[in-house]
Order: structure tokens, then C-alpha cells, then sequence
């Protein structure tokens, strides 16, 4: 295997028939002992066959992931079997997947960033300690680049790629030991749209010769843009597995979610004069060099709701840390309310009634080892009635961390005995979401707001935001999930490195046009 | 000034670069696989007291060296477990190994009857190489070598590739099979027996005696030259040449009749350290560590 690997001159090549099945999962079951005892993966049976793509869909917190995680031997499993061409394994190591043909594409990106692609691709490697086999690695990988079709130079040092180009590192890094199982776990979240249609070509591809491709996504678009079967998930349990073409994306849905996600929420028309943000030629601190030097302009009025699409990394990060105060910005202007608080301190912008819902929730929202009721007056102990003359009044935050707690349905064991790091991604944001908008703030700047929560308490938040907007908040929503944006909006932008590239309205919003301005291809698309 | 000042000062150098160099060498490998450790001072003291410890025991100034490296060696295998297995704090365990030796070379000199001295006798100390212009310790060539050997291992090999990996994404280490803990601990094995060489040298080699102050913050010097090295096994031989030159100066300039009238002996001693943090302190910035390093491992 080890040599195989290496080896340049593919090896009589084992191409399975169509259609056999590869991987077999029977009474699949994962339990994680904690607070809430429950299975992850509760007895599930799953099949990969040669020459389909078979996704998987389920919103978060389905177990995707986690069955990919055990089918690759990234976790263990607590029951259940696994065969390999109907023979039984066990996997004890990532390694033992490898052995047995099957990789896994991890969601996080997993690379080293001081190494080259090929010196990345070696980790991997079972070669011995003092061999160095760099070049014969860069020449395997230059031919499944042409192979594939991967756009990625295998000597270039992967922290100066783009994160689409990371992400090809990543395919092509299992793609070097030949899998004939390949499990990819959102392999699309870092794309821009026409990114993910190159990157379907490539997975058609393998399927092609007889690999079976394993695709797992939420995004419905995608199911049936590469999908041969489907194989939906819900809390751990199987909700069933079909042909792309005995489905419709209705039903798809309704398994997925229990019910229709909108296109466009309907909502009264709201109109005020007020501005709740204007920003003339903004450069956001970090920005200096990639934003072209008019800077960023844009309002948001009272009673509106404005989207910011674009791919993570385009400046929306510092764009938001220069209108919350987190880093002044190297030029520009910055107006909250009608006044100008161009490089006022979070505090101050905080006290002008601007609330911040922040993109890496356990970093910038909470404070990881303090309790749940010390996190829900994070931004407010300062005022009575939670404190007075500088003493808490610990009845006071009691009552009212109880009460966020429970209008916004968050799993908590206890208020004062329940450090937040232990909870779940969807809880503390259900946290940060009741913190930040109890007191109907004039301002809004939600990054992300609905990552992580399920079908169910992401209708609530969308209807809390519309609610918020109706009665005078100016909302600056900005996220990576078109859905979202185009659910929402009154009016979309996109951010483009470090600028506005385009702004249309909301209802009539188009997903290829904003997928181009994503991409900076908007004048191709004219 | 005479040839034979000049070849003075430059053995001087070179026997002052040794134990800086090997020390720095070994916190490079493990610094590579994200360990940080600050007790290397303390490692050296302890590997000057076991060096002469074993030289005496045997009768054998190689047996004192591979005591010395034996005693890192254990030193480095706690800090390694506590710093993964345990995922306890690094700078803690560095710390606590410092102020360990500190106390225990002290209580074991008062033990040997020897209160803040203990001398090892010229026939078991590590017989020089005569060169003619000098005698040389064997020992120069071999951190020579050892510097070129470890720039090697760690960017021309699998396992360099392994090492590096481990310190700079573990958690890419990981899911590519690699046993992260078990890398980390045997580079800190490795740094701990390197620093302990580097602490026999000093007393069953170059000073010929233990005393309790004798590493003379040569470790945290170390420290620095691995920061102005950027991890580049070579570099900080460099470094190690740069402060051993200093060093060299200072002890002769110190010896020098004449001189030690005018320039009290206090400020030519302090020479070395200063010009060494000048350097370094020049040489941050453009340097880049490994992301994990520091941070203990944990799979989630």
C-alpha cells in the first residue's frame, strides 16, 4: 500500500463494477455519555455503491458528519457493522479507513499552512522516517491535477491559496491515495457557487470511474445539481434513502426540515427617514491594501433590513469590528443615529444602541468559563437593575437570564452552575440572540445569526428580525447562506474584496447575479 | 596582536558556543512539534551536577556525558507527559523544572561537602583534541555536525515532515493517522537529553567543576537564540557562535593584564549577554513559529 501509493505508474487498476456495493453500514449507532444522554446516531443502515454520488442531507446537528467520521475511522462506533465489499472491519484509526479505500474531506479545513500542497500530501504519507519522496509526490499530484481537472499547484504553500483553492488541497490530498470511498462534509461552504459547479464536475467525475462518492450538504440546490441517491437524516435517525429522480425538493424538505423554508418572507412595508448606520468611503483597519481607496459607502435606514453576501474573507469581518468599535478604521466615516462614531470604543457604540451578534460565537459572544446567567448580562450589568453602586444584584440577572432562557428555547442545565463552554453551538447562540436584541435595539449588526440552529428556531429568529425591523431596528445582516440573505433582506449587497460591488432589492434578487458579484465576475455575467 | 591571541579567543568562542548550541538545537526539534519549553536552564544544571556525578562514578568522562544526557533525558520525558498526555501548561513545568534544579544542585553540592563548589578531578574530564595552536573538546565538531544533522531531519526527511506537522496543525496531524502525543514527547526526550549533554559539557568538560550558578542563564540564552533562529537548526548555530565569540572575548579581555585595570571585570562579563539579546531582539519579526505551539493537543 505504502508504495502503491507512490508509485507514478498506476498499478493494474482495480475498478470496481457500477453499481457494487463498497461500504456498508448495518445498525449503525453512536452514543456520546454527557449532560443529555442520547444517541447521535441511532441504528442506521447506509450504503455506498460504485459510480454514485450519494448525499447525504440533514440540517446541523443531524449526524452527517458523524457517520462520516466512524465509516472513515476518524471516531468510534458504539454499535453496529461495518463491511467493506461485504467484508466485516473494524476501524480503529483514520489510518484503517485509508487502508481499506476510504477518505474522508473534512468540513474544517486540515492543512498545514507553512507546508507546500506536496509537503502537505506527505503527512499522510507511510513512507520511512529518513526517506524524502517531495518530488516523486509533486509528480503524482501534477497528474491527478490534469487528471481532475483541480486547478492547484502542487508546490505552492497552502497559506498563500485562496480558501477554494484550500479546499481542492483537500480533495486532492485524499485523492493522492486513491480512495475508493470518498466522504466529503460540506465541501461547498467556502465556494462561491460557480466554484461548486467546478468542483460537481470533478466528483461526476470520479463517480465516473467507479469511485463512490459520498456527499454531505444541507443546501438543497446542491442535492439535485450532483446527486445519483439521497439519504436524509434527521436527530440521528434515517428518514430514508431514495433516487434523486423519485424525489422532489419539496418533499426533500419537508423530511429534511418538517416544513418549507420561504424564499422571500412577506412582510409589511416600513419606511423611515432616520438612518440607523451611514458609512462614507470606510477603510476598515486590515483593509488598507486590498479595498480600492473610494472605500466602502453604504446606509441602512431604521426599519430595514439590509444583506451582505460574499464569500468569508472579503472584509466583512472588518468591516463589522470598524461600525461596533472593535478596531478604528484607517480612513473613512462612520455615523450611528446621526452621530458620527468613527473610532469610538465598543462600549460607546454598545451605549448608542448598536447590538453585535458576532460570527465566531465562542469567541467574541460569550465568555466561554463564565456561567449562563453572568453571559446574559454581559452587556448590560453595568445599569439597574442589575446593579447598583457597582454591586450585582444577583436576584435581578436571575430572573432575567431565566427569562431569555426561556423565550428563546435554549438548553441550559442551570443559570448559575452551567459554564457556557459546555453548551451546544445552537444553545449559546440562542443566548447571544435573546442578549442582544431583548431591548429592541435601534441597530442590529448580526453576523451569521441562524448557524446551527435548526429549521424550527431558525424561523423564529427570521420572524423575530422582521418583528425588530417593523418596530424600528435597522438590521445589518451579513452571512455566507444565500438562503438567508434573500429570505430576509430589503435590500442585498455584496462584498467583494473589501468593497460593495452591487446592490439590488431584496424581492428581486437574483442568485446567479449575486453568485457573480461574489465571485468578482460580475462583468463576465453582463 | 599575536597570532596565537587570535587563535585564543577563537577556541575560547568555540568551547563558549557548545552548550548554548546544543541546547538550542534540542528546544528547535521540539519547538518544531509545538513544545515550548522554558525550563531549559534548569535541564543544563541538572545535566552539569549528573555529568559529574557519573564521571566520578565510573571513573569515565563519556559515561559523565551520557549521565548528563540520561538526566535530560528523564527530565524531558516529565515535561514532555505533563505537556501532552496531561495537557498540563508548559510555561508552568518550564518554570517549576528551573526552580527545581535551582534548589536541588544546591542541596546535592551541600551533600557532597562541597557548599556552592564541587570540582571533577582532570583525569575524568574529556580528553581535548591537541591541534598545535590549541586543544580543542571533541565536542565543537560534534554540535557541528549535530546542527547540519537536525537542519537535515527536519526538511529533508518523512519524519521532519511528521514533526513539523505535529507542531504546526495537530489536529491536520491527526486525522492523517500521525500519533501527535507520541511525536511530542519524543522530541522532548530528545530536547531534554541535548540540554543535559550541553550541562555535562560544562562541568566534565569546559569548566571542569559544578557550582550552582554555573549555567549562567545559558539556557534562557538558548531560549532566544531558538526565537532569532526561526527554528533553523543553523541559525542557531549561528547564534550560538555569536554569543561564544563574546564570551570568548570577555574571558580574555578579562585575563588580559592590562585591560582588567581599566574595564571592571563586572561589564566585560555582561558583554556576551547584551550583544546576544541585541541580535536576537533584531532578528524577531521576520521569523514564523508553528501555530500549535504551546498549545497541548487534545482530539475533540
Amino acid at each position: 500500500m505504502a508504495n502503491s501509493a507512490i508509485d507514478s505508474k498506476r498499478q493494474t487498476p482495480k475498478t470496481p463494477v457500477h453499481g457494487q456495493i463498497l461500504l456498508e453500514a448495518r445498525g449503525l449507532s453512536k452514543g456520546f455519555p454527557g449532560v443529555w444522554q442520547h444517541l447521535i446516531l441511532d441504528h442506521l443502515d447506509f450504503d455506498v455503491r460504485a459510480g454514485e454520488v450519494h448525499t447525504l442531507l440533514g440540517e446541523n446537528g443531524a449526524g452527517k458528519t458523524v457517520i462520516a467520521n466512524i465509516l472513515s475511522g476518524y471516531y468510534g462506533k458504539t454499535d453496529g457493522e461495518i463491511r467493506v465489499k461485504g467484508k466485516l472491519v473494524s476501524f480503529d484509526s483514520p489510518r484503517d479507513g485509508l487502508a481499506h479505500g476510504i477518505a474522508m474531506v473534512h468540513q474544517d479545513l486540515m492543512l498545514v499552512g507553512a507546508f507546500t500542497v506536496a509537503q502537505n500530501v506527505m503527512v499522510g504519507l507511510k513512507a520511512p522516517p529518513f526517506s524524502f519522496r517531495l518530488h516523486q509526490v509533486e509528480r503524482k499530484l501534477d497528474e491527478l491535477v490534469a487528471h481532475y481537472g483541480l486547478q492547484v499547484d502542487p508546490r505552492a504553500r497552502v497559506e498563500d491559496l485562496s480558501a477554494g483553492e484550500q479546499q481542492r488541497v483537500e480533495i486532492l490530498k485524499v485523492l493522492f491515495h486513491e480512495p475508493e470511498v470518498l466522504f466529503l462534509d460540506e465541501p461547498t461552504s467556502l465556494l462561491t457557487p460557480q466554484e461548486a459547479d467546478q468542483l460537481f464536475v470533478v466528483l461526476r467525475a470520479m463517480a465516473d470511474e467507479g469511485k463512490g462518492i459520498v456527499f454531505i450538504s444541507h443546501k438543497m440546490r446542491e442535492v439535485f445539481a450532483v446527486s445519483d441517491r439521497v439519504t436524509v437524516l434527521k436527530l440521528g435517525k434515517m428518514q430514508g434513502t431514495c433516487h434523486i429522480s423519485e424525489t422532489t425538493e419539496d418533499e426533500l424538505t419537508r423530511r429534511t426540515f418538517g416544513e418549507t423554508v420561504p424564499e422571500y418572507m412577506e412582510r409589511p412595508a416600513v419606511y423611515s427617514d432616520k438612518l440607523a448606520i451611514k458609512v462614507s468611503h470606510l477603510i476598515p483597519q486590515g483593509l488598507e491594501k486590498k479595498a480600492p481607496r473610494s472605500g466602502l459607502s453604504f446606509t441602512l435606514r431604521q426599519g430595514e433590513i439590509l444583506g451582505l453576501a460574499g464569500v468569508a474573507g472579503n472584509g466583512q469581518s472588518e468591516l463589522i469590528a470598524s461600525i461596533t468599535g472593535l478596531a478604528p478604521p484607517a480612513s473613512g466615516q462612520i455615523i450611528i443615529l446621526g452621530e458620527d462614531m468613527t473610532g469610538g470604543s465598543p462600549k460607546a457604540f454598545i451605549e448608542k444602541g448598536v447590538a453585535h451578534i458576532p460570527e465566531r460565537r465562542r469567541e467574541m459572544g460569550i465568555v466561554e468559563q463564565m456561567f449562563v446567567a453572568e453571559n446574559v448580562v454581559l452587556k448590560d450589568y453595568r445599569q439597574t437593575p442589575f446593579s447598583r453602586n457597582t454591586v450585582l444584584n444577583h436576584h435581578e440577572i436571575t430572573t432575567h437570564a431565566r427569562d431569555i432562557v426561556a423565550r428563546f428555547n435554549a438548553l441550559v442545565p442551570d443559570l448559575w452552575d452551567t459554564e457556557c463552554r459546555i453548551l451546544s453551538g445552537g444553545n449559546i447562540q440562542r443566548l447571544i440572540l435573546g442578549r442582544e436584541t431583548w431591548r429592541k435595539p435601534p441597530v442590529i449588526i448580526a453576523s451569521h445569526p441562524t448557524e446551527g440552529l435548526d429549521a424550527k428556531a431558525i424561523r423564529h429568529t427570521w420572524e423575530l428580525f422582521l418583528e425588530l425591523r417593523e418596530q424600528g431596528s435597522g438590521i445589518l445582516l451579513i452571512s455566507e447562506d444565500l438562503d438567508e440573505i434573500m429570505s430576509l433582506s430589503d435590500r442585498i449587497g455584496v462584498m467583494f474584496e473589501g468593497a460593495i460591488v452591487g446592490v439590488v432589492e431584496g424581492q428581486n434578487a437574483d442568485r446567479e447575479l449575486l453568485g457573480h458579484w461574489m465571485a468578482g465576475t460580475a462583468a463576465e455575467a453582463a | 596582536m599575536e597570532m596565537a591571541h587570535l587563535w585564543g579567543i577563537l577556541f575560547l568562542s568555540l568551547h563558549a558556543m557548545v552548550p548554548i548550541t546544543l541546547a538550542a538545537i534540542g528546544e528547535t526539534i521540539e519547538e518544531s512539534a509545538g513544545l515550548f519549553n522554558i525550563g531549559l536552564e534548569g535541564i543544563l544544571l541538572l545535566g552539569a551536577l549528573a555529568g559529574a556525578l557519573g564521571a566520578e562514578a565510573s571513573g569515565s568522562a563519556s559515561i559523565g556525558l551520557l549521565s548528563g544526557m540520561a538526566a535530560g533525558a528523564l527530565v524531558g520525558l516529565l515535561f514532555g507527559g505533563i505537556s501532552t498526555t496531561l495537557r498540563g501548561s508548559q510555561l508552568i513545568t518550564g518554570v517549576g523544572i528551573n526552580l527545581f534544579a535551582l534548589g536541588f544542585v544546591a542541596l546535592m553540592l551541600t551533600i557532597l561537602g562541597a557548599p556552592g563548589f564541587h570540582s571533577v578531578s582532570r583525569d575524568i574530564q574529556v580528553p581535548l583534541i591537541p591541534l598545535g595552536v590549541g586543544n580543542l573538546s571533541p565536542l565543537v565538531p560534534a554540535t557541528i555536525v549535530l546542527a547540519f544533522a537536525v537542519w537535515w531531519l527536519l526538511r529533508r526527511t518523512q519524519l521532519g515532515i511528521w514533526i513539523r506537522a505535529a507542531g504546526d496543525n495537530p489536529g491536520a496531524a491527526d486525522v492523517a493517522g500521525l500519533p501527535v502525543n507520541a511525536l511530542r514527547l519524543g522530541t522532548a526526550v530528545v530536547a531534554g537529553m541535548l540540554a543535559g549533554l550541553a550541562g555535562a559539557y560544562l562541568s566534565v568538560d569546559w569548566f571542569g567543576a559544578v557550582t550552582k550558578e554555573i549555567t549562567a542563564g545559558r539556557g534562557f540564552i538558548a531560549l532566544a537564540i531558538v526565537v532569532f533562529s526561526g527554528l533553523n537548526p543553523l541559525l542557531a548555530l549561528l547564534g550560538g557562535f555569536i554569543f561564544g565569540l563574546f564570551d570568548g572575548l570577555a574571558t580574555w579581555v578579562a585575563t588580559y593584564p592590562g585591560i582588567k585595570k581599566i574595564i571592571p571585570w563586572q561589564f566585560v562579563a555582561m558583554a556576551p549577554y547584551i550583544v546576544t539579546l541585541a541580535v536576537v531582539a533584531g532578528g524577531i519579526g521576520r521569523v514564523r513559529f508553528p501555530k500549535g505551539l504551546g498549545v497541548p493537543y487534545l482530539r475533540e
